[in-house]
């Protein structure tokens, strides 16, 4: 009687084994910063925690059903919302001009490209007070430039005035972000297959057919992408907002995310600041899952 | 005989001792509380203490000076965490929650005191007083810090250590110009005094703009929210006005003083420069400096760098340099009771693994010798808050003019007015600064103060209405709450 060799099975273990022991700690890692805090916050979210407060004693869904009653929290979602659907489809709109406009190959297009996404490299935090400066009543030079056209002083009180405080938001945001979307849709268009354009041309079909019919539908699924990425960030936008006016006048301006750092940093409402943030990872969601279905719907 | 023999030595040794024993004590308590810290914690030489310290120019007094002389004269280093005011709450309380131990003494602004002693993050100072006999020097502070800025309750969590306070600066030469003197009596029939009252003011400051304007305006203020949050403060409790019924905790500050108190503030920036709204600190000083207004309000330091005391110095390379030394005069503000806006007390963290050593810096550092060295340094915005300081020789000779500005600092000393200090104060100055930026936006006065009013009532509820009485109760039976 010979007894059977496990020698082939243990090395097949082995090799089964091997991979996990590789990814194995990468995934303990990320489960330990990613999973942990997540966890974490949903067991906040439910305590009555404030900074002042060491009470951790349970509230059930208090926090949550506060979200329905907090009408400045819904003011602040509606301004986010706002500021979304103005400055999204402007940055796309000019961000397809710009890269349509360097679509041809122009004398100095690479210097121009390099010069125009430089905005989009500063941070928000410092875009976002580099226009305060040039908002500024007194020593700005935007007031300055208007009141030479105007042939009188013009103190526009950019960052006061509610007719003001959005167009100054949206004028600094739309600066610093246009580009990103030139940058991605100028790499769309230079990947679409040129023959079907010439072909179109040669059948008599306009620029504007041509633009709508061929090189759009090609570049639709980027075009989503970068919509998807904009819409995110600017459904958290902070920093500019925050620079420029800090959520004022009052609380005109302020979005959701600067309503969650007040309620959480300055005011300390940790479990509620917690509830506030499910609700917004709920609300994106939902955006996300729309959006995605959208670029499948495209491919 | 041989027992009355060794009876009567072991007397005269016992006298003895007593004698030598109150010599060293006499010797002991001879010494300066400076000196007495020094002594004390020289057994700390080695260690490292902790300190957080407003970021920017205000921390440039334990990095250049006192840190480096404390720890020459005892051995003991110290690391100055820096951090801006508006994040010093949550650093402080940040730690606390964590256990760290970072910090072992703190700079805290004692509005924010029963919210940090609440929470357990502040130690009680009074034992160390005693042993360390600093209770004495303690009496040389300033009334209205003194006997506000120290405790919670019966305890010492602060030893307050700069005296902030707004006081008005106003043009000598403008208010002595006989031309513009007679003009004012033609035009109201009165004497052009630098104001003492808001109606008072609000005249002058017109007929002032009105005369000099565009290129002088007869007044500007710091009018962004954070700061115009401490006038509105100031202004309402000067015109009478009371935060809260104290029987109920009802919010009381959309009265009709308090209503008159934002009305008037609109109402003043006519006659400010255009734009007045968004200035702070930096801006109202510029004005000030090169003459475009003719007075203002604001703490202590404008009154030094004004007349041009230490802004040569490097660090001070970004004040604006003064168009008008010597022509500066010092008032208080009209109602006669001055914000003490801010300010700071030195503390010690509960959480400090070098407590005793934590102490003796603060001591050290808030007695009276020190601190009057430390209230000269030009760049350390720290001011004036103890009796000797107000009639120091030397800070007399300052410049021509210093008798007339320490003098209007010791009488803000004891008329001031103190911030609303109560639970979770922050959150009834977030809605005090949201009205601020909406009366500035145009909202009407009224408005404004009916909302704030419900915010100051959602917070009271939330806080509880019999906790914050009582916190409330403690805060306005202190003698700088209210005008008396």
């Amino acid at each position: 009687m010979t007894l059977p060799d496990h020698a082939p099975v243990r090395h097949k273990r082995k090799r089964q084994a091997f991979p996990l022991v590789l990814v194995g700690p990468a995934v303990f890692m990320l489960l330990l910063v990613g999973l942990f805090p997540l966890i974490y916050s949903v067991i906040v979210s439910f305590q009555g925690l404030t900074m002042t407060d060491e009470d951790t004693s349970f509230q059930g869904i208090a926090n949550y059903a506060q979200l329905f009653h907090d009408q400045r929290l819904w003011e602040s979602i509606f301004h986010t919302v706002l500021i979304t659907v103005i400055a999204l489809p402007l940055e796309l709109v000019f961000g397809l001009m710009m890269a349509l406009l360097l679509l041809e190959p122009i004398r100095g297009r690479q210097v121009f490209v390099a010069l125009l996404v430089l905005p989009t490299m500063i941070s928000p935090i410092v875009a976002g007070a580099t226009w305060r400066l040039l908002f500024d009543n007194h020593f700005g030079p935007l007031n300055q430039i208007i009141g030479w056209i105007a042939g009188h002083p013009t103190p526009l009180l950019w960052t006061v005035v509610p007719d003001l405080v959005y167009p100054s938001i949206l004028i600094c945001e739309i600066w610093q972000w246009t580009p990103f979307m030139f940058l991605l849709l100028l790499a769309a268009l230079s990947g679409v297959d040129r023959s079907a354009g010439e072909a179109a041309e040669i059948d008599g079909a306009s620029y504007w057919q041509r633009l709508w019919h061929i090189e759009l539908p090609s570049i639709a699924p980027v075009m989503t992408v970068a919509i998807l990425i904009r819409a995110l960030d600017l459904a958290r936008v902070f920093d500019v907002v925050w620079a420029l006016t800090k959520g004022g006048p009052g609380t005109m301006t302020e979005t959701v995310s600067i309503y969650a750092y007040v309620q959480g940093f300055q005011q300390f409402e940790t479990s509620y600041t917690a509830a506030i943030s499910f609700l917004i990872i709920a609300l994106l969601s939902v955006l996300v899952a729309a959006a995605v279905r959208k670029v499948e719907f495209v491919r | 005989m041989q027992v009355l023999k060794s009876a009567l030595l072991a007397g005269a040794r016992l006298a003895a001792a007593a004698v030598v024993g109150l010599a060293i004590t006499s010797a002991a308590m001879a010494q300066s509380a400076a000196d007495r810290a020094v002594e004390a914690a020289k057994k700390y030489s080695g260690q490292t203490i902790t300190i957080v310290w407003e970021a920017g120019l205000q921390s440039l007094d334990p990095l250049n000076f006192s840190g480096p002389k404390w720890e020459k004269l005892t051995g003991v280093k110290i690391k100055v965490i820096e951090v801006p005011t508006a994040e010093m709450f949550t650093k402080i309380l940040q730690e606390h929650r964590a256990g760290s131990g970072a910090y072992d003494a703190l700079n805290v602004i004692p509005s924010w005191m029963p919210d940090l002693a609440a929470a357990g993050a502040l130690e009680p100072l009074d034992s160390w007083i005693d042993k360390f006999g600093y209770r004495d020097e303690l009496k040389d502070i300033a009334p209205v810090f003194r006997d506000n800025w120290m405790k919670v309750g019966s305890k010492i969590f602060g030893l307050p250590d700069d005296g902030d306070v707004f006081i008005m600066y106003y043009r000598k030469d403008i208010f002595a110009d006989p031309a513009l003197r007679a003009a004012f009596k033609g035009k109201f029939n009165r004497e052009m005094d630098v104001p003492k009252t808001w109606p008072d003011f609000a005249e002058v400051g017109a007929f002032l703009t009105e005369k000099l304007g565009p290129k002088t305006y007869g007044a500007a203020f710091f009018r962004d929210a954070p700061y115009g949050q401490f006038m509105f403060q100031e202004r309402f409790r000067n015109e009478g006005g009371k935060f809260f019924d104290a029987d109920t905790m009802k919010a009381t500050v959309n009265s009709d003083i308090g209503v008159k108190a934002l009305a008037g503030m609109k109402a003043e920036n006519k006659f400010m420069p255009p734009g007045v709204e968004t200035w702070g600190f930096v801006e109202n000083l510029a004005a000030f400096a090169s003459g475009q207004t003719a007075m203002t309000i604001s703490w202590p330091p404008y009154g030094r760098w004004t007349a041009g005391y230490g802004t040569d110095e490097k660090v001070m390379s970004w004040v604006p340099k003064t168009q008008i030394a010597g022509k500066v005069g010092y008032a208080l503000p009209p109602g006669g009771h001055p914000e003490l806006a801010a300010g700071f007390s030195l503390s010690v963290a509960s959480g400090s693994k070098n407590k005793e050593a934590a102490y003796l810096f603060i001591q050290w550092l808030n007695s009276r010798e020190i601190s009057t060295e430390r209230v000269q340094i030009p760049y350390t915005l720290r001011d004036p808050f103890r009796e000797n300081h107000y009639s120091d020789p030397v800070y007399l000779s300052r410049w021509p003019d210093a008798k007339d500005y320490l003098a209007t600092l010791k009488l803000a000393s004891v008329s001031g007015l103190l911030d609303l200090s109560i639970i979770q104060t922050d959150k009834y100055e977030e809605a005090l600064r949201q009205g601020i930026s909406r009366l500035w936006a145009g909202d009407d006065p009224k408005a404004i103060a009916d909302k704030i009013a419900s915010q100051w009532d959602a917070i009271t509820q939330k806080v509880g209405v019999e906790k914050q009485k009582a916190a409330y109760a403690d805060w306005a039976g202190k003698s700088a709450a209210y005008p008396h």
